[in-house]
């Protein structure tokens, strides 16, 4: 009898036990501010992927996969139809039409509405052929339409906003408190201190989200970032990886889990080919001849003395992947694993030396003191190169610390010895070759004296023209010899020294399920994580 | 007194005007595009559109005329970085966290830093004093940011009694609230309270050294009545410039700490502002720690008349 009634008390206690409240709070360094996605770029990428939807996303295989749109197909190359999905709602009840569709790509082709604008060039028109169907003219054939124009990560242009929500709410409120058709939405903003997130109860896919509520926070110093995961303030560090002499540590802790993949885009020096000693007026001749020039040889060598593994183990603590190209390998299909034992600027320190003593600096004697353009914080990476070179080459190296505004003013103006800089979220081939290996390059010297200098950092006429076609290429083997090709002869070149590629890392709570649906690099997906 | 305080008023428009003109020029005096800053990784051809829109394509004296029309008029612009978000909101939602934080640091600073000095001055070479002016000199040398973590590390790390970062506001109550404030308020207190324990002291010493605090003591006035009313009050004047001086300094230069415990207050808003150019994020913040500062000090010159009846500015 005694049993009988312990057991029932028991299940009677499981039963009106309460249901764990699925309450996540996460962390990302940057800044909180607003989160309409024509304005603002990746500083609230984190809170545009919760709120809002594309009309395609990857896959963590980086595949696209339908979202709003439930399928595509290429009626003639240049003439897309999009099938949209059916019974989506917006946040504030209204339903997703290709009304919408137009409207966004309308505002998000219009500069002064949005900063995506770019990404739509290619984009002629979006018409409205019946309520759940559009069609996308384009100008030329797009081989990375479906990532780079359609998707969230990479382009974001066509992240569709409402209509109705922008005109009732004005532009500040509908930033600080937008509405999608996302799986949760925005409750609570404090500005700048944190966003609340809650269910999306009429969200289309009844099995998501599974959490009721996500808060974020931002916190940009690392160790409390560290001890706030540690004490459980909060669950999850999202956005940029956390600092990468923190990552051992937290691998240690047993409440935490470290997940690692490779993340998509790549870091580099880039050499001012317009100033001596590494000038290089002309980059269109083969690599033999190129090699004869002191000028390049010094570039060369300087790429030649980069020891990858040595500067990923010592300034990234191990974090990294030695790059040897702009196409990262978070891109896979397209990743030439080959590289780093192709590329004429593997590491090689007796050839290294070999060339800069050729170019008339033996042991590094009589070759001038540079400057080396960083952001303050880039220091510490900044100072290992210093003394890489310092060891390899006999050559010094002066930091040259700067705010990022400021060395975006230097970087566009060419004003500059060496320079380090880099990508993140590249997802397609389209953003690693186009968006900056060709000579028109938003990011190849844009407001320099083209008098003076007729390109940027590189130039070189088969680039362009293989970036050119891969863009148009639609068949994917075909494109793939493209990129190759063209990503080599960067290399080869020394477009840039190529450092790494950086590793994307998610630091969580052993209490929170992280699918690995939705380990997506470089994105933090919450639709669906639950909590134990 | 009303005249000197009208007079002083006046003097502090002037003041504030002068320090928003010079910040407003000599943000656009220095390098780095804001606009080629938030188009970095994105589309350069939308800058001309968005300079066209915040009105940054016209020549610099007429921005400055439409910032001091709007200034007047209460308007601090809108952030360059934040899609459409008004300068006034930022600080407005800004503003109570700093203002919490400073309160509550400004309470620990005086409250121990007073107490101390007190203590100290009493007990004149004894060991309390050695201690008190041994703790003094660590409080002063050490700097906010490692205290800060410390003190994470030991009171919500080891301990596992307050949070770590993060902010709560007044109206979620009481304890949510002063919880995530009392470590940044310690973290940011603390090296003033020391520097003020220091100043109480020393002013301290003179006074009892007076020969009035000698009268007190043939009349056989309590000792507890000498110190405090007679002493404490006289040594009040040098304490309070210093108070004055930490309080403002509390408003707008807790963006160490505000950083270590992640609040969003003004300090790190300025920061932010600077480090994207942001113009009117910038202008806005100092205006406003520039009108702090400014009735601070003008706060401490009213309270000279109170504690001493002697000071008579009129004259």
């Amino acid at each position: 009898m005694l049993k009988l009634a312990c057991l029932a008390t028991a299940l009677a206690l499981c039963l009106s036990a309460p249901v764990l409240a699925q309450d996540l709070t996460i962390a990302i360094k940057a800044s909180v501010d607003a989160a309409d996605p024509h304005q603002l770029y990746s500083p609230n990428r984190n809170v545009q992927l919760q709120v809002y939807e594309p009309l395609l996303y990857q896959d963590q295989y980086l595949k696209p996969q339908p979202w709003l749109a439930t399928s595509w197909e290429a009626v003639e190359p240049k003439v897309w139809l999009i099938h949209l999905r059916e019974g989506v709602k917006f946040a504030n009840g209204q339903p997703f039409t290709a009304d919408d569709v137009v409207f966004t790509y309308n505002r998000s082709k219009d500069p002064a509405q949005s900063i995506h604008s770019a990404n739509l060039v290619n984009v002629l028109d979006v018409v409205k052929v019946d309520d759940l169907t559009v069609t996308l003219i384009l100008e030329r054939p797009q081989a990375s339409l479906l990532v780079k124009t359609l998707e969230r990560a990479s382009g974001r242009a066509m992240t569709i906003v409402n209509s109705r929500a922008i005109e009732s709410m004005g532009l500040e409120q509908y930033g600080l408190t937008p509405v999608g058709t996302g799986p949760f939405m925005v409750t609570d903003h404090q500005l700048g201190q944190s966003l609340t997130l809650e269910r999306f109860p009429n969200y289309y896919d009844p099995e998501r989200p599974m959490l009721d509520r996500v808060t974020i926070i931002p916190i940009p110093e690392p160790e409390p970032l560290a001890a706030a995961i540690e004490t459980g303030d909060i669950h999850l560090i999202g956005g940029n990886a956390p600092a990468a002499e923190l990552i051992d540590r937290f691998l240690s802790n047993p409440d935490l889990v470290v997940s690692e993949v490779t993340g998509p885009g790549f870091q580099a020096m880039f050499i001012n080919p317009w100033r001596e000693p590494f000038l290089v007026p002309d980059f269109n001749k083969p690599f033999e001849e190129l090699v004869q020039e002191n000028g390049f040889k010094v570039r060369l060598a300087i790429a030649k003395a980069f020891n990858r593994e040595d500067f990923i183990q010592r300034a990234l603590f191990g974090r990294g992947i030695p790059a040897f190209g702009t196409v990262n390998p978070a891109m896979g299909f397209f990743f030439d694993t080959a590289i780093n034992e192709t590329s004429e600027q593997r590491y090689d320190l007796e050839a290294a030396r070999q060339l800069l003593a050729d170019a008339g600096y033996p042991n590094g004697e009589g070759f001038p003191t540079l400057k080396l353009l960083t952001t303050p914080a880039g220091r510490r990476e900044g100072e290992i190169i210093v003394n890489m070179y310092q060891e390899n080459l006999g050559i010094t190296l002066e930091l040259d610390l700067k705010d990022f505004t400021v060395l975006t003013e230097d970087s566009n103006a060419m004003n500059y010895d060496l320079m380090r800089l880099g990508s993140g979220g590249d997802y397609d081939p389209d953003d690693a070759l186009v968006d900056w290996m060709v000579t028109t390059s938003r990011f190849n010297g844009l407001t320099r004296d083209t008098s003076v200098m007729p390109f940027g950092f590189f130039s070189d006429a088969r680039v362009d023209e293989l970036s050119a076609q891969q863009a148009t290429e639609v068949d994917l083997e075909a494109r793939k010899a493209l990129v190759q090709e063209a990503n080599k002869i960067t290399s080869d070149k020394v477009a840039a020294v190529f450092t790494h590629h950086p590793t994307d890392i998610l630091v969580y709570r052993t209490e929170v399920n992280y699918p690995d649906v939705s380990r997506i690099p470089g994105l933090v997906d919450l639709d669906r994580v639950t909590i134990s | 007194m009303q005249r000197y305080i009208a007079r002083r008023v006046l003097q502090a428009v002037i003041v504030i005007w002068a320090v928003g003109t010079l910040v407003f020029f000599m943000l656009r005096a220095v390098p780095g595009d804001p606009i080629q800053a938030l188009l970095a990784d994105v589309d350069p051809g939308s800058a001309d559109a968005i300079r066209a829109k915040l009105g940054l394509d016209q020549p610099v004296h007429v921005q400055y005329l439409f910032w001091l029309r709007n200034t007047v008029q209460g308007d601090l612009g809108q952030s360059l970085y934040g899609s459409h978000v008004s300068v006034n909101r930022i600080i407005l939602e800004a503003v109570p966290r700093t203002l919490s934080l400073a309160t509550l640091a400004f309470v620990i600073s005086f409250a121990l830093g007073l107490a101390a000095g007190v203590v100290s001055a009493v007990k004149k070479y004894s060991l309390i004093d050695h201690i008190l002016t041994f703790a003094a000199f660590i409080g002063i040398s050490v700097p906010g940011f490692w205290l800060g973590i410390i003190l994470i590390l030991v009171f919500s790390v080891g301990l596992k009694w307050l949070p770590a970062i993060g902010y709560e506001p007044l109206s979620e109550g009481i304890w949510p609230w002063l919880s995530h404030l009392i470590l940044p308020a310690l973290a940011a207190g603390l090296p003033f309270s020391a520097a003020i324990a220091r100043i109480t002291r020393s002013a301290m010493l003179e006074v009892l050294q007076q020969e009035y605090i000698m009268v007190a003591r043939s009349k056989g006035l309590k000792e507890r009545k000498i110190i405090l009313r007679h002493a404490l009050r006289n040594a009040l004047i040098p304490v309070v410039t210093v108070m004055g001086i930490s309080l403002a300094l509390l408003f707008s230069g807790a963006v160490v700490v505000e950083n270590v415990f992640a609040i969003k207050g003004l300090g790190r808003v300025l920061i932010q502002g600077i480090i994207n150019r942001d113009y009117p994020v910038v202008e806005g913040s100092i205006l406003l720690v520039a009108v702090f500062l400014v009735f601070t000090n003008l706060a401490v010159d009213v309270v000279y008349t109170m504690i001493d009846p002697r000071i008579d500015y009129e004259s």
